[in-house]
């Protein structure tokens, strides 16, 4: 995979909530963690010591659970929040340094946002909803409805330009959302937990469209969750939060194989680890000694479809394709150690 | 003897308690218990409050309460003059438009101001039934004879309710963004509201001429405005925080924001206010009658003042009716920007 191009980067990022964070943050700085903060000195840490590289045309997903301060770090981004300490460029663009104007003019421009609860005008129709970000521009009414329009149809919510939010059903009021955001032809978008308010079926459609969507878009996507299903899913970079600073960041495949930290190995032990593990991240390398194949697997193919075409032999060997080029081979034992969680190994 | 005498003489205040003891001045007590002739040693246990009156039988250089009730109107006569040199001017707009309400309702035929009535209850409410019941009301009215006295109340309803959201609605929007303001209004408004509505007549007797209509009308006002107030600010705060975030993530200036998101949720919340509004102008425009406001409640008064039982409880029953009429068709604009905003 070649590096694609950094588009936002944050460094030493600190959020501490309280009336006093500058002293506060002497004390974070130190090293001292949440708890002791909050106990003696009775400040929120929330986040500390933030250093991520956001790259262009990825979708980077922010992981933890509630409290450990995912939805405040995205709210750093467009500047909900104001940091402690820190520095968050984009482009090369200090947007802790913009005036208050400027600030508005990014987030019409080059930043939106989808939300966990929609978040959609409720006196406004579709249509007013999806073309917000144009109208704020001061588009003009018949203009701003064309553009509006065609990410309606993308979102496949045709028909429902003039319903009101509240006579649609959540998955289509995200919808809404998604399009609003998509409208306003931003190169980054935030979404903040956008599928956790859904239903299960509801949410894995969703999560497919924005995937399909992506594949055309190649939108800087930042998306935060709770649900590490969807994090895997949708990653090309996987942050995990913890109270508040990062234990763990990297391609998601590699976090769930090499976990670094015992937090994120309770975590990953969850998981259907054959659906979400892929062949490339566990196959080894062409070895000429290495001949004789019970048949090919692609490089991309997840490992329930290698177990399905072993029929659970685990003496099999599989030649690995990629763009129907041998890249290498994968032992069905290797499979299957890779299918057991290190936790549990380490139990024995 | 009075009771406090011996705490004045230990403290030695003796001398300067007596220096402003004019003989002339006795109280009534004193003089029933000179005519008795006697002084009656009271008990122990007949400890008098050590009230003004009472610490002034011991001591005359001590105020007595009715010099209290006295330094109360001497402020407010001495500041009088300035208040009504400001408010003169400034309130003088109102009597303009009080008078021309009423002159302009008194030299419209009745067939125009009834259509004109009319339509304006379907255009507010959408509704048949209410739109029939108004019409059905105000032929009533001009049936009995009662059509100038009603007329004249809507006309003095009309313009307090429409300065009372005016004014209310921003004041509101003010407090909803400001803390301090919202606590420095609200005792304010819990003021206005608790006041019986014959004291706040008291001052303004005294600022303006009886014979001016904004006496009455600042009267009606200044009791009129707390529920839109009130609610203006309630509505504000209580705007979705989640739609506001999505406005500031939008990149909404806080105009576009007032304008486009927080005024729209918070319209419920403002036309309940206005409701409210309209039906307490209603209420004190009947006791405004008092001080000269024409309309229904002079009926009522002068059923009351002349024991004339008939047209009393008529002129009463014709302020429900209006009360109803009023409430109805604010009730139903009310219900229809619900019905679009439910989330």
């Amino acid at each position: 995979m070649q590096e694609k191009n950094v588009k936002i980067s944050i460094r030493n990022l600190y959020k501490i909530f309280g009336d006093d964070p500058e002293t506060a943050l002497s004390f974070a700085t130190q090293g001292m963690e949440k708890p002791e903060l909050l106990e003696e000195h009775n400040h929120v840490l929330g986040l500390k010591d933030i250093n991520v590289d956001i790259h262009e045309g990825e979708i980077t997903v922010i992981m933890g659970l509630s409290g450990s301060g995912k939805s405040t770090l995205i709210r750093h981004i467009n500047r909900l929040i104001e940091p402690t300490a820190g520095e968050i460029k984009m482009d090369d663009i200090d947007i802790m340094h913009l005036s208050d104007e400027e600030l508005r003019v990014m987030r019409q421009t080059k930043m939106s946002m989808v939300f966990q609860k929609f978040a959609l005008l409720p006196h406004r129709t579709v249509m007013e909803n999806v073309a917000l970000s144009l109208e704020l521009r001061g588009m003009k009414a018949k203009q701003r409805e064309q553009e509006a329009q065609k990410w309606i149809e993308k979102v496949e919510l045709e028909g429902y330009e003039d319903s009101y939010p509240n006579q649609c059903s959540g998955g289509m009021q995200q919808r809404v959302g998604i399009a609003r955001a998509l409208t306003s032809n931003s190169e980054v978008m935030l979404m903040d937990e956008a599928f956790s308010a859904l239903d299960p079926i509801v949410r894995t459609n969703m999560q497919d469209l924005l995937l399909r969507l992506q594949q055309d878009l190649k939108k800087t996507i930042i998306f935060i969750t709770h649900d590490l299903d969807e994090a895997l899913k949708l990653a090309d970079h996987l942050i995990i939060l913890k109270d508040g600073y990062i234990v763990q960041q990297g391609e998601p495949q590699h976090i769930l194989l090499n976990p670094n930290d015992i937090y994120i190995e309770e975590f990953v032990s969850d998981i259907n680890r054959a659906r979400v593990l892929r062949v490339r991240s566990i196959m080894s390398e062409i070895d000429p000694k290495v001949t004789t194949f019970a048949g090919q697997v692609d490089y991309n193919d997840n490992l329930e479809n290698v177990i399905a075409l072993s029929k659970g032999d685990t003496t099999k060997v599989f030649q690995v394709m990629q763009d129907d080029r041998p890249v290498g081979y994968l032992k069905m034992k290797d499979l299957f150690k890779a299918l057991v969680p290190r936790i549990i190994i380490d139990d024995d | 003897m009075a009771f406090y005498d011996g705490l004045f003489d230990s403290l030695g205040f003796r001398e300067s308690c007596d220096a402003e003891k004019v003989d002339g001045s006795v109280n009534m007590a004193d003089l029933l218990a000179k005519m008795k002739g006697e002084e009656v040693e009271a008990p122990w246990w007949d400890v008098p409050f050590p009230s003004l009156d009472n610490l002034h039988e011991a001591c005359d250089a001590l105020p007595r309460s009715r010099d209290f009730t006295e330094a109360v109107k001497d402020g407010f006569l001495a500041i009088k003059d300035t208040l009504k040199f400001v408010l003169d001017p400034l309130t003088q707009p109102l009597s303009w438009l009080l008078d021309g309400a009423l002159y302009t309702v008194s030299i419209m035929p009745w067939w125009v101001v009834f259509i004109a009535i009319v339509f304006t209850a379907y255009k507010v409410s959408r509704s048949m039934p209410i739109t029939s019941f108004v019409a059905a009301a105000m032929l009533w009215f001009l049936y009995i004879d009662y059509y100038d006295s009603t007329i004249q109340t809507l006309a003095i309803i009309f313009v307090c309710t429409f300065i009372s959201v005016t004014i209310g609605v921003p004041i509101g929007i003010a407090m909803s963004r400001r803390d301090w303001l919202e606590r420095l209004f609200i005792p304010l408004l819990d003021m206005l509201q608790t006041l019986p509505t014959f004291v706040y007549l008291i001052p303004l007797i005294f600022l303006f001429d009886v014979t001016e209509s904004k006496l009455y009308g600042i009267a009606i006002i200044l009791y009129a405005i707390v529920p839109v107030v009130r609610l203006t600010n309630l509505g504000i705060r209580l705007v979705d925080k989640d739609v506001v975030e999505a406005a500031n993530a939008y990149g909404m200036t806080s105009r576009q924001k007032l304008f486009k998101v927080e005024i729209p949720l918070a319209l419920p919340n403002i036309m309940a206010g206005i409701n409210q509004t309209i039906m307490m102008s209603l209420a004190m425009v009947v006791i405004a009658s008092l001080v000269s406001a024409p309309g229904l409640g002079v009926d009522v008064l002068r059923g009351i003042r002349a024991l004339e039982i008939g047209p009393g409880f008529v002129a009463g029953f014709n302020i429900v009716l209006l009360a109803i009429m009023l409430d109805r068709v604010s009730k139903a604009a009310l219900a229809r920007i619900n019905a679009t905003q439910d989330v």
